[in-house]
């Protein structure tokens, strides 16, 4: 493992040479007679798709290592300078993490919640350490809470959905807008009633049976931001169990997981959701129980 | 998984065969992720015999008979119709311009199964025979272009795949039985471009009169030397041109990997010693000489998977695709056959709103859909990412460009490749005003000029099966 001083350096080292670099194309403008500093940019790193770089030198089969590394998204092949990484394997690492941090770290905007008018629920957890340090909280409501909701939500919904921050707020901001709206056409579609959608705020998946018996819904289902990995930090999923309630079996949920634009879209996702939803309903079952 | 069996019939110039296979289809996907169904094997569990083809006449497939030949085979096979899910086919070679040849496949293909599809053009038979012989797996597993050329009684048909897909195809008028003799190697048929191209060579073959084996060699090798120049770049010779069925390749390729299928093609991989005019044809000389021709000689042959049954096993097996899993359907409607395909370019899906309608409309136009008293599908690539705006403008676009096909009250049927269709099909649903037969699929890639045909659902209704006939290759 690089040690953090280790990497303050080779990070020191490579704005250096930006810097120099900068410094070469001023030297270049002021012979030109521009003495303004130039608002240059640095090159994205994230926006490499790793499965299409190759960094081996003279592969033996580059077309063969490519197909490869085009079925994972483990960083093949990434060669190495010495016996490190490469300065660019190693930032991008860096980047890709740095992005997980970010998913789970942020919330999720007020701007989104209110464009998408959402009513805010907030579960037990006060704060964000608290949330992800105390899971049994994130699956509770306070009483004065729990009555809001059953004020103003409409009860007995054939669907209730919700939407929670879970793990990462990164994934709610970049599906939420396209997974929504094709999950309300295809239930409008089968004639399904939707119920009063609204965001939970600390939310986790089991937060889904206290809001079932608040509201006495038939199908739960909850869009969750999925923990955050280095391929990326967009995933989210979507749970959903017939008659959600305290104590049931994890057995009850069925999921679809990998909504991302690298894995299912989120539109189609939206689809395929609302014909799983209503095969729960004909079937007045979830999870195991549901033949799809 | 899900077991299905596939039939594959092929009528040729000189044999009629029957296979059958298992198509063995299964959800890829984890339970937690949107279901991903795919044909995971292929395998053909009965081979007919080969019977030779059989005619009433030059010119007439004896269509009783083959009647009988099938018939006795699903027997033999212990299959009964309804047990077919799917298959083609197809009558290849000299026969497919016998004047019966379209009328007495679409019996067939209603005699075999309520999916089988009837098949036909010297394109798509070049395609599934290459695939017979395994030519696309080769092409995948080298990571080279491959070439098979099928030699049968009457045609070489000739594809070439790269990567496991077909990119172009050629047919040439050179086979065995071109030339058939009798027990006393007198002339009993000659085709006419081989009685020109004999003519040609100053040699005078009459029906009735005894042809020397010297003769059959040089018109052997005249058609292995037109054989290896599909290969050769620069000019080609006007013996070449003239034996072309309906078109070359349609440019030079640099390529070293060849594969033989075709019934001429086990004496063109095996050593025969035997007698040479075992079939009373020019068969087993042809296959001497291309195996001394540079055709042979200067590239790397392949054993074919399949030779004299490449077509058939090609029929039977190659023929149909899957559909992505998630797509919407109006049910009860399949399956549909037949179906002629416009085609969006990637540069049109990026046109607005309003040129993407003009270029729907004017495309749909090339159809007299009063005539054709059928439906016509629309299908584009499609994003890999749409967004829901996205979606709704393109359902919109596909409801206007296509409302002649919704005033006729034929079922509105769009394809993509990328996985987009359900939500599609669903949105399509929402916006059109009265409810009506929708077909929204992915997964399937086709051009202009392209017909499909639809199955009915499999995998518990998830997936429809898809065969894709190109009838115009290598344009």
């Amino acid at each position: 493992m690089v040690s953090e001083n280790e990497l303050k350096t080779i990070i020191e080292e490579v704005i250096k040479n930006l810097d120099r670099n900068n410094l070469g194309d001023k030297e270049s403008n002021k012979s030109g007679g521009n003495s303004e500093i130039e608002a240059g940019e640095i090159p994205d790193i994230t926006e490499v798709d790793l499965q299409k770089e190759m960094l081996v030198p003279e592969a033996n089969n580059q077309e063969e290592f490519l197909k490869l590394k085009a079925k994972t998204s483990a960083r093949l092949g990434v060669w190495r300078a010495g016996p490190r990484y490469k300065t660019n394997t190693l930032l991008r690492f860096r980047a890709d993490h740095a992005a997980a941090m970010d998913a789970v770290f942020t919330g999720v905007s007020e701007e989104l919640i209110n464009e998408m008018n959402f009513d805010t629920y907030q579960t037990l957890c006060s704060d964000k350490d608290e949330f992800l340090t105390r899971p049994d909280l994130g699956k509770l409501f306070s009483d004065q809470t729990l009555a809001e909701m059953k004020n103003n939500c409409q009860s007995n919904p054939q669907v209730q959905l919700y939407v929670a921050d879970g793990l990462s707020s990164t994934a709610i901001e970049a599906n939420l807008r396209d997974i929504f709206p094709a999950i309300k056409q295809g239930l409008e579609g089968y004639n399904i009633e939707m119920g009063t959608p609204f965001f939970v705020k600390f939310g986790r998946v089991a937060s889904m049976e206290p809001i079932s018996e608040c509201l006495n819904a038939d199908v739960s289902c909850v869009l969750i931001g999925e923990r955050p990995g280095l391929a990326t930090a967009e995933s989210m999923s979507c749970y959903m169990a017939y008659k959600a309630e305290i104590g049931m079996p994890e057995a009850r949920r069925t999921v679809i997981s990998n909504i991302h634009s690298g894995g299912t879209s989120a539109v189609e996702a939206g689809a395929h959701i609302a014909d799983v939803i209503k095969a729960m309903l004909d079937q007045k079952a979830s999870g195991l129980d549901l033949e799809i | 998984m899900e077991k299905i069996i596939s039939v594959g019939i092929d009528i040729g110039t000189s044999t009629t065969q029957v296979i059958f296979s298992h198509i063995t289809i299964e959800n890829l996907a984890s339970a937690y992720s949107v279901p991903q169904i795919d044909i995971i094997d292929k395998n053909v569990f009965y081979k007919s015999e080969i019977y030779f083809t059989p005619l009433i006449s030059e010119t007439e497939i004896d269509g009783q008979e083959i009647k009988k030949i099938i018939e006795s085979e699903f027997k033999k096979a212990n299959v009964a119709k309804k047990d077919i899910s799917t298959g083609a086919v197809i009558i290849t070679g000299e026969t497919a311009r016998k004047k019966n040849a379209s009328l007495i496949s679409e019996q067939l293909s209603d005699l075999a199964g309520d999916f089988v599809v009837a098949t036909a053009g010297p394109d798509l038979e070049s395609i599934i025979a290459g695939k017979g012989a395994g030519a696309d797996k080769l092409s995948e597993k080298l990571n080279k272009l491959v070439i098979n050329f099928d030699i049968g009684g009457g045609t070489t048909n000739i594809a070439l795949f790269e990567s496991g897909q077909v990119i172009d195809t050629a047919c040439l008028d050179v086979g065995g039985r071109l030339i058939q003799l009798d027990e006393q190697n007198r002339l009993q048929y000659i085709s006419k471009k081989i009685k020109k191209l004999a003519a040609d060579l100053n040699l005078n073959l009459e029906i009735g009169k005894k042809v020397e084996n010297s003769e059959l060699e040089i018109i052997a090798e005249k058609m292995a030397s037109v054989l290896s120049e599909v290969l050769k770049a620069g000019e080609k010779s006007s013996d070449y041109n003239y034996l072309i069925t309906n078109h070359d390749l349609s440019k030079n390729y640099a390529i070293n990997y060849v594969s033989f299928s075709g019934g001429v093609a086990d004496y063109i991989n095996n050593d025969h010693s035997g007698d040479l005019y075992k079939y009373n044809d020019l068969g087993i000389i042809l296959a001497q000489k291309i195996r001394e021709s540079s055709l042979y000689k200067d590239h790397q042959v392949y054993q074919a998977e399949e030779t004299i049954r490449a077509t058939v096993v090609g029929a039977g097996s190659h023929t149909t695709d899957i559909s992505g899993s998630t797509i919407t359907y109006t049910d009860n409607i399949f399956p549909l056959k037949n179906i002629p395909i416009i085609k969006i370019t990637p540069e049109e899906e990026k046109l607005s709103k309003e040129e993407l309608v003009k270029v729907i409309k004017k495309k749909l136009d090339w159809y007299d859909l009063d005539f054709e008293a059928q439906t016509v599908a629309v299908a584009m690539k499609g994003k890999e990412n749409f967004n829901f705006a996205e979606i709704t403008e393109l359902a919109e676009a596909i409801i206007a460009g296509m409302e002649k096909i919704i005033k006729l009250d034929f079922p509105l049927i769009v394809i993509l490749e990328n996985d987009a269709a359900k939500v599609l099909g669903q949105t399509i649903n929402r916006l059109s005003k009265e409810p009506k037969a929708v077909v929204s699929l992915d997964g399937i890639k086709v051009d202009n000029g392209d017909y499909i045909d639809i199955g009915k659902p499999l995998a518990r209704g998830k997936v429809l099966p898809v065969i894709i006939k190109t009838l115009i290759f290598g344009k």
